[in-house]
């Protein structure tokens, strides 16, 4: 299943996703977050130390997080800021940390944390404005690497095609 | 020199690790005829304050916890709000996180000097450091070993005005460690690397094994 998480209130994106998706018999789970109550990740570590993989934080992402377990690929739509994704979709990302645990290990050549479920999503973006392309492919890598998953990368909403065929 | 600085760490005052290492950087700072004024974006009370002194300041400092490879959800929230300046102040960094190795904050790092264009400020470099998930549970001088390095890195800051300099770039340590150290900390990742961290759980009154999966398998 893929899970497409929209920060942004443009719901074009996700009605075209589905047409597209649907066309290639790809399943999807779409999530309109963008009037839903999702805190920033606030660090407490107690996801990792206090009651493990559970968020202290009580809100809307505890549904996402459910489905984040279960999902194949995390795509998440996010308008752009200061040439980066919005605070809305950076959210989404700082609040996965419950699926890794407090647990090391090397992964490649660098320090991961040890995944907590036995599989984690491929992580894929799309962005709704101006932002470096570039760089966000290579932040969207980097995410992956977190998860020892595949980065799908990193899209424009006028390149929807493009990230279906990546789903 | 008068620094403003900006603690931009989600975390409350009282548990931040980067507050941690700035009160061993200020003291530096401080040393060497520096002045500074600190702000924490952690509570949003002071955000009219922060907004009004980043307007004015000729010399900003943010320091930041890495979040999922670049800055925090709730700075990138603050610094959403902030009027840019006309490229007439200068901005610095100090980025930190948990995993030891330089390489981890590299995409972390590049980011700020986008960041700093978007601000409207001239980069002045980042202090790029980790190795500094421990602050939080460490007290006097264990703390200060970790924290007290960062002392130096003011005062030279103070001097010099950036993190351009041979000794900032060296306080990163390694990029990435040789494989002999790898294999050694990956076996101590899996003994008592776990049973310290089992530990520490048991001590903040967690009942479940670190592992444990609440949502499925």
């Amino acid at each position: 299943m893929v899970l497409i998480v929209n920060t942004t209130k443009d719901t074009a994106i996700t009605e075209r996703l589905k047409e597209l998706t649907e066309q290639k018999g790809i399943e999807t789970d779409i999530v309109e977050a963008a009037d839903m109550n999702i805190s920033h990740c606030i660090g407490c570590n107690y996801c990792w130390l206090k009651t493990p993989g559970v968020c202290s934080i009580k809100d809307d992402y505890e549904e996402i997080l459910k489905k984040i377990i279960k999902a194949d690929d995390l795509w998440v739509i996010s308008d752009t800021a200061l040439g980066f994704i919005n605070h809305k979709g950076k959210n989404i990302f700082d609040r996965i940390l419950p699926i890794a645990t407090m647990y090391l290990k090397f992964y490649r050549d660098q320090m991961r944390h040890v995944t907590r479920y036995s599989k984690s999503p491929d992580i894929g973006l799309i962005v709704t404005g101006e932002a470096d392309m570039d760089y966000l492919d290579k932040w969207v890598y980097r995410c992956a690497l977190n998860f020892e998953s595949t980065a799908l990368g990193a899209f424009g909403k006028d390149e929807l095609e493009e990230a279906v065929s990546c789903m | 020199m008068h620094v403003m600085i900006i603690n931009g760490s989600p975390r409350v005052k009282k548990y931040s690790n980067t507050d941690k290492i700035l009160n061993k950087f200020t003291e530096g700072l401080a040393e060497q005829g520096g002045t500074y004024e600190q702000y924490e974006v952690s509570d949003r009370k002071q955000w009219d304050d922060i907004r009004e002194a980043f307007r004015k300041a000729d010399n900003i400092l943010i320091a930041i916890p890495l979040y999922v490879e670049n800055i925090p959800g709730l700075l990138l929230e603050f610094l959403e709000t902030v009027t840019p300046r006309e490229g007439d102040c200068d901005i610095a960094y100090i980025l930190q996180g948990g995993f030891a190795e330089g390489a981890q904050l590299r995409c972390g790092e590049k980011y700020l000097v986008m960041l700093s264009k978007h601000l409207g400020c001239r980069y002045k470099g980042t202090l790029v450091k980790g190795d500094n998930f421990s602050i939080r549970f460490f007290e006097g001088d264990m703390q200060d070993r970790v924290t007290g390095p960062y002392k130096r890195m003011g005062e030279l800051f103070a001097q010099r005005g950036d993190f351009d300099d041979k000794e900032c770039k060296k306080f990163t340590g390694p990029e990435i460690f040789p494989v002999h150290i790898r294999i050694l900390l990956g076996v101590m990742f899996k003994t008592v690397g776990r049973i310290m961290f089992n530990k520490l759980a048991k001590s903040w009154g967690c009942e479940k094994p670190l592992n444990y999966k609440p949502y499925g398998t």
